[in-house]
């Protein structure tokens, strides 16, 4: 097949906030140092921002650091005034911490909608000069003849039929060829995937763990009881995962009445049965919540993976050619619950590098590793170093929870044990008790509203004429062992009900549902038999998000 | 064959549309804005078209600012160059306005055929195509599911009921799509990166030589007077009981007694 072949200097693959920032720093360093540099920047979803979510309290240090002035430069932020109430829930009540520890005081940060964030900044970016092509996945990474130095990426083929032959609109991938690649794909990339296998990016560290985020976007009557609530950011723990189950829930003032609600359930949990949307309609039951969200109406819904692993799970950031940076990187702070800031210092610190190899003409590992140098000596090492062992310590089960997280209050993130070993999420699931709890019931369609109303209002869609983008090795096994070990997990820990059971005389048949997916990558990442593997789908196919 | 295409920026229809406060307005903000679905099947025609005979196709559209990047779009799929009527002046037009705004501009330059969408699918007024026509005095075929350029004629096809109509028309001529034309091909990253290159020129009403109180807002013919949001789809209430038989006879006992349907 013939492919057209661009040659840019710098190619960043992701439109988040880490190669957002990235390109915007990139760009105006080169202009300082009086230098032109091509920089393509593509992205999956349809538009900037439409795969974007997240609760979201953001760190305004790497904002300020990258643009001084993005509140003339209309940055949309939802809220300023931020007063933080944690609470832990009974099934019926909550307790106030009388305390809210330092790493999670929340004053002088700001709420945003992560999409509007990433959207306002791809305009930053274009404007600039960035070449920006949204609706445009990297499915493949291209390499030198030693097969071990990254080139550039190849974006998919548009037009391809559900049984592999093209269409009249065929469309083939192009290959963008650059110096220096940056993977900004979010958590569990699919680029990442075989980048890092190939190159052996993860040796000798931690698996990387992940938590799933239901999220939600209500718009509240004009006068409703979260305006009088004495808190605009809240975060629960406690009902409905209990102590066994790392996670928790979060509630955030928006603009206009709305409000940002949704819990994170930890990846690592160990009953099959557990179905992180129905903890999410639980949660959204529990009298606290009940009372602050009476008579509001879904906006959007949306889900999300994040990458919690830390310090320890962090993989190899340079390679020959490329950079890791963002949630692929695992730079999120799990202690302060905070990602974007981390992740746009990251991109800012791999432009840097970047730039560094441009001006020497040698994008080697060797000059790339000044980015894990930057990263060492920046305050983002500070904060994840702090945080090293915290997600491991949620981890733990019950009370003991509630000892290792005080060891490390105590020492300084240390613990009790350093490094605490993380556990791989797919290796978490116990067989055994196989009786679900009923699922939440009277569900009214505008504030409590079922998994497929949800998908609807994530706005999600795909092109319906093309090949499944999840890849199941062994479909046999889906419907032996795993059914009988697990009554078939990926029914319950997909957000989008991607995955169903049928029976089909008297045999259970697995049936997807490939065009709900919400891009979460739950499923790749904790399938017990790692059987489930996810692509790209065609560029632009995906959720619509604007206001998560 | 020089080839005119018209175009129009929409909202994408899985966006969540709420009505603004003034009660005869949508909320534009939060909203997806794409090609009106009928314009990307003109805009393929015409590509292919000109790939066929040569030419050139030119796109045209009146908007706000944002809708230029529908003319980039489009000028990604292949199209030459575009014609941009922003004025604040042109703000409000209604489907008479609007072909009134496209017309004018259409008369500056050469064509020997005009293609637009049927209809937007914001409005569904199914109108400016034929009154741009009207006023350009040549011919219209609506709702073109085939066409074929013959020599100095165009020949199209339309579904009607029970069988297909094949119309030919003189060029210069106008038609507007329906679905089956064609399959609309995609904005390549090459095509993306040259579009940003192509000519694309922006005129004001005053520069189209028209009266400011025929257009806009203020030349209004229809007024909306208010917009309403359909009923909201009740949640679907799921039937379960024991064996079939007790499910048919619960869906009996709502039907009788709740919905007195039957």
């Amino acid at each position: 097949m013939q492919r057209e072949q661009l040659e840019f200097d710098v190619v960043f693959v992701g439109g988040g906030p880490a190669n957002l920032a990235g390109a915007i720093h990139l760009k105006r360093l080169a202009a300082q140092a009086g230098r032109e540099v091509e920089i393509c920047l593509i992205e999956k979803a349809e538009s900037i921002g439409a795969h974007s979510l997240s609760g979201a309290v953001l760190d305004l240090k790497a904002l300020t650091e990258l643009l001084p002035d993005y509140a003339t430069r209309g940055c949309p932020i939802e809220e300023t005034d931020l007063r933080d109430g944690i609470f832990y829930l009974t099934p019926r009540g909550q307790i106030r911490l009388p305390l809210t520890p330092a790493f999670m005081h929340n004053a002088g940060c700001a709420v945003i909608s992560l999409s509007k964030f990433c959207a306002w900044l791809g305009t930053v970016a274009e404007e600039l000069g960035v070449n920006i092509f949204p609706g445009f996945a990297g499915v493949e990474a291209l390499y030198d003849e030693s097969g071990r130095r990254v080139v550039g990426v190849r974006t998919g083929d548009k037009g391809i039929g559900k049984n592999g032959t093209p269409k009249s609109n065929m469309e083939p991938g192009v290959d963008l060829r650059a110096a220096v690649t940056v993977l900004g794909e979010g958590p569990k990339g699919s680029l990442m995937r075989e980048v890092g296998k190939r190159l052996g990016l993860c040796d000798g560290k931690m698996p990387q763990t992940f938590e799933t985020a239901v999220k939600e976007v209500i718009e509240l009557p004009a006068a409703n009881a979260f305006q009088d609530s004495p808190f605009t950011v809240i975060h629960t723990f406690g009902f409905p995962l209990g102590l066994d189950t790392k996670g928790g829930g979060f509630l955030y003032r928006m603009r206009e009445n709305r409000v940002a609600l949704g819990l994170v359930v930890g990846l690592d949990y160990e009953n099959p049965m557990l179905e992180p949307y129905q903890e999410f309609l639980r949660f959204k039951r529990h009298p606290l919540i009940v009372g602050l969200i009476r008579g509001g109406k879904v906006l959007q819904q949306g889900a999300k993976t994040l990458a919690a692993g830390g310090w320890y799970t962090m993989p190899q950031l340079a390679m020959d050619g490329a950079l890791v940076v963002g949630d692929s990187a695992c730079m999120l702070n799990t202690r302060r619950l905070k990602g974007i800031h981390t992740a746009m210092k990251s991109g800012m610190l791999a432009a840097e590098t970047a730039l560094d190899a441009l001006e020497r003409a040698d994008a080697s590992a060797a000059v790339l590793r000044g980015y894990a140098d930057r990263m060492a000596a920046s305050w983002i090492r500070s904060e994840l170093f702090a945080a090293r062992n915290f997600g491991q310590a949620l981890s733990r089960k019950g009370l003991g929870k509630f000892i290792a997280v005080g060891a490390q209050l105590l020492t300084g993130g240390r613990g009790l044990v350093d490094p605490m070993q993380t556990v791989d999420d797919a290796a978490t699931l116990k067989a055994g008790q196989l009786s679900a709890p009923a699922p939440v019931a009277d569900l009214d369609g505008k504030l409590y509203i079922d998994k497929l109303t949800g998908v609807y209002l994530s706005g999600a869609t795909h092109e319906e004429d093309q090949p499944c983008h999840l890849l199941i090795p062994d479909p046999e096994l889906c419907v032996t062992r795993c059914w009988q070990t697990f009554r078939s997990p990926c029914t319950r820990f997909c957000p989008g009900q991607v995955y169903e059971m049928e029976t089909e005389g008297g045999r259970p048949r697995l049936k997807l549902n490939p065009s709900n997916c919400l891009h979460c990558k739950t499923c790749e990442i904790k399938d017990p038999y790692k059987n489930i593997l996810w692509s790209c789908p065609e560029g632009g196919g995906g959720p619509k998000f604007t206001i998560t | 064959m020089d080839i005119v295409v018209l175009v129009k920026q929409v909202p994408d229809t899985e966006s969540l549309v709420q009505i603004a406060g003034d009660g005869v307005s949508i909320k534009k903000e939060e909203i997806k804005w794409v090609m009106n679905p009928y314009d990307e099947l003109a805009v393929e025609e015409a590509l292919r078209i000109r790939e066929a005979k040569g030419g050139s196709v030119t796109v045209v559209s009146v908007g706000p600012q944002k809708a230029q990047e529908t003319i980039r779009t489009a000028l990604a799929m292949g199209a030459d160059k575009g014609l941009h009527v922003h004025d604040p002046l042109a703000e409000g037009s209604d489907a008479l306005a609007t072909a009134k705004l496209l017309a004018a501009a259409v008369k500056g330059l050469a064509f020997d055929l005009i293609i637009c969408g049927q209809r937007g699918v914001d409005e569904d007024n199914y109108q400016v195509g034929a009154a741009v026509a009207e006023f350009l005095n040549i011919p219209q075929i609506s709702l073109v599911n085939k066409a074929e350029v013959l020599d100095g004629r165009i020949r199209c096809h339309r579904v009607v009921e029970g069988g297909t109509v094949v119309v030919e028309a003189p060029l210069p001529a106008l038609f507007t799509t329906q679905r089956g034309l064609n399959e609309p091909r995609y904005a390549s990253l090459p095509g993306i990166m040259k579009a940003k290159k192509k000519p694309l020129e922006v005129k004001t009403v005053a520069e189209l030589g028209l009266d400011p109180a025929a257009v806009g807002a203020a030349g209004r013919k229809v007024l909306i007077q208010a917009l309403r949001l359909p009923p909201e789809r009740k949640a679907v209430r799921m039937i379960r009981a024991e064996t079939p038989a007790a499910t048919a006879a619960e869906l009996v006992r709502i039907l009788h007694t709740e919905a007195k349907l039957i």
